[in-house]
């Protein structure tokens, strides 16, 4: 018999929301497990985050309505409003409770105080600043400190169902393959976002496990039509610095010296001028402000000056920087929430941070998922309460065992490795995701598909590292294929989504959400539209009493 | 674009940086209790081993650098 661990509430990951959920759920009294592939207190989106925490307050003069046009008209009208409005408004006591938890806002100005004042930043609200990979330490031990039972470096497989309810998972240790039966009253996806392992992002353990195993329990999911482009330097294409300098001073210029403008996002418009024809393009530092070039020398310093020094980039030499062709990221695809406490379309399972879609809704990643992660808490809380521990069936359990020991027990098959090379020449180039065309996306999806037919079922792992890099495949490949056929769904032009062959932007018909679901083992998907009354005010005037 | 080395002069064994690394490359050599880079290949250039180790043992490398994966 493998080893089982009974716990309250499980929750997988371990960043800001992981911790946020854990700690709620522990605050009262429930026994809380917490699992993480990696280790908890240096794992996940939030071991990179190190520039700023988003606070909304009206004591600043921060001003609601303008806050939320500017989050709507930047997720072409398909944020949730009601999380937007969640977010925003709880940001405040986000930073508060994160306080309280030890993490540290260090003031750097002392006439600024702890927050940076609107005008210095690069967005319309004030901000408390963070030390770079100092925010999850102190959630960890807060975890430690209140009895929250932390189990690191397990890679957590799949969920385990009983009437249709969520009863817990199985993993295996890193270590010793030794497997684990987690059974717990209620369980929380926190596994980040679902990325592919690009060059010179640092998302290369975010793939997507949390969202795979919601999905193949039967859970709804929504996304993987939006993207994020990447641009990096083309002379050190894994160097991540220079992400700052490019986020505050935005000038980029082509092979002929014309300047790229751009709109909301910088990512499409220079992915165009490299699909145009125009590269290299470059990052132009020469036409920048003294005043710029000292914010992103300061921005630099509090952020990657380490590895900036070693390639020799400071900002206050400035020349102009090759960047590299866009590249996708992240996938997007993220699990439905059922509601606004984080439970799913499944009894039993809750998520929060960036497994949990709320479709552009989040205000500043850190706060928004601390948000999430307490509304998670309180929720496992209260269904642990409700329905107590539910047996798991012997069938269920071979079954989720036997799949997740597969890969190590064949005798051959296919290297994880190559696998996941040969989806990242898939899906990485900028003409795929970044500029669509139905036929490039085609093409794509045939070859996801042969992956997943062909190579995904027959894995092969010689170790436990090896075991987890099979399952990490073959969750990015269910990744790829949600997120190809999304774009192919969606028929129209918005936001990050870019296609040749279907220009500009169709309101109404698409403004709608793509769900996916799992029906019989094919991938269903379908429009859920966005409630009327937030439609974008002309157009709901447009239509009036066309209803 | 990978971690290069880890001094095995300058590592006392602490562990600091199995932890830190997010794609499991560094593993304890249990015998000469040193830190080893094992699985080079999941290096995605974080550089947290090396901002983490306190006796400064590791050089993560900004070279451009593409491996090549091989079926077998």
């Amino acid at each position: 018999m493998p080893r089982v661990v009974e716990t309250d509430v499980l929750v997988l990951g371990g960043g800001v929301a992981g911790c946020s959920a854990a700690i709620t759920a522990r605050d009262q009294g429930l026994s809380v497990t917490l699992v993480d592939k990696a280790y908890v207190g240096k794992s996940g989106t939030t071991a990179a985050a190190g520039m700023r925490f988003s606070v909304f307050n009206p004591e600043f003069g921060d001003n609601f309505d303008d806050t939320m046009r500017m989050i709507t008209e930047g997720s072409g009208y398909l944020n949730d409003r009601v999380w937007t409005e969640i977010c925003i408004k709880e940001s405040w006591q986000a930073y508060l409770t994160m306080a309280g938890w030890g993490v540290e806002f260090p003031v750097e100005d002392q006439r600024e105080g702890v927050f940076v004042p609107k005008n210095k930043v690069d967005s319309p609200f004030a901000s408390a600043r963070i030390i770079r990979r100092g925010v999850p330490p102190p959630l960890r031990r807060q975890c430690e400190e209140i009895g929250v039972t932390i189990m690191d470096r397990i890679t957590v497989t799949d969920l385990l169902k009983s009437n249709g309810r969520v009863v817990g998972a199985v993993g295996f240790q890193l270590t010793d393959l030794e497997p684990i039966v987690f059974r717990a009253k209620a369980t929380v996806i926190c596994t980040g976002s679902w990325s592919l392992r690009t060059v010179g992002a640092e998302t290369h353990n975010m793939t997507g496990d949390g969202q795979a195993m919601a999905y193949r329990a039967g859970a709804e999911l929504t996304g993987g039509d939006m993207h994020s482009s990447h641009h990096g330097s083309a002379e050190y294409p894994s160097w991540r610095g220079g992400r700052a300098a490019r986020a505050i001073y935005r000038r980029f210029v082509d092979a002929k010296g014309e300047v790229i403008p751009y709109g909301f996002e910088v990512g499409p418009a220079v992915d165009l001028a490299f699909h145009r024809g125009r590269g290299p393009i470059y990052h132009d530092l020469d036409a920048a402000t003294d005043d710029e070039i000292e914010r992103m020398w300061q921005r630099q310093r509090n952020s990657d000056d380490m590895e900036s020094r070693r390639i020799g980039f400071d900002p206050r030499k400035r020349g102009k920087h090759m960047i590299s062709g866009g590249q996708d990221c992240v996938v997007g695809a993220g699990i439905w929430p059922a509601g606004t406490d984080c439970s799913t379309t499944i009894s039993g399972l809750f998520a929060a941070g960036d497994s949990l879609s709320i479709r552009s809704a989040a205000f500043g990643g850190l706060p928004s998922g601390n948000i999430m992660g307490v509304r998670a808490g309180n929720g496992a809380v209260k269904y642990a309460t409700e329905v107590g521990m539910l047996p798991v069936a012997d069938e269920e359990l071979a079954g989720a065992l036997k799949t997740m020991l597969e890969p190590v027990q064949r005798k051959g098959g296919f290297s994880p490795r190559w696998v996941t090379q040969l989806l990242l020449n898939t899906m990485v180039p900028y003409y795929v995701l970044l500029i669509q065309r139905g036929d490039r996306l085609q093409a794509a999806l045939t070859m996801v598909e042969f992956f997943r037919d062909h190579f995904v079922p027959g894995l092969y792992a010689t170790d436990p590292h090896e075991l987890r890099l099979a399952h990490e495949t073959k969750n990015m490949v269910l990744g790829a294929e949600l997120c190809l056929k999304a774009c192919l769904f969606r028929t129209e032009t918005r936001g990050s989504h870019y296609r040749e062959d279907y220009p500009g932007q169709k309101d109404p018909e698409w403004l709608a959400w793509i769900k996916e679901r799992e029906d019989n083992g094919q991938m269903k998907l379908w429009k859920q539209p966005v409630p009327r009354e937030w439609w974008p005010p002309r157009l709901k005037a447009e239509q009036g009493g066309t209803r | 674009m990978t971690i290069e080395k880890i001094d095995a002069k300058l590592c006392d064994g602490c562990g600091v940086c199995v932890n830190s690394c997010p794609t499991d490359v560094i593993r304890m050599d249990e015998q000469r209790h040193k830190a080893v880079i094992r699985y080079p290949q999941e290096c995605n250039n974080c550089d947290y081993c090396e901002l983490d180790c306190p006796r400064h043992a590791i050089y993560v490398s900004p070279e451009r650098h593409s491996p090549l994966v091989v079926g077998w």
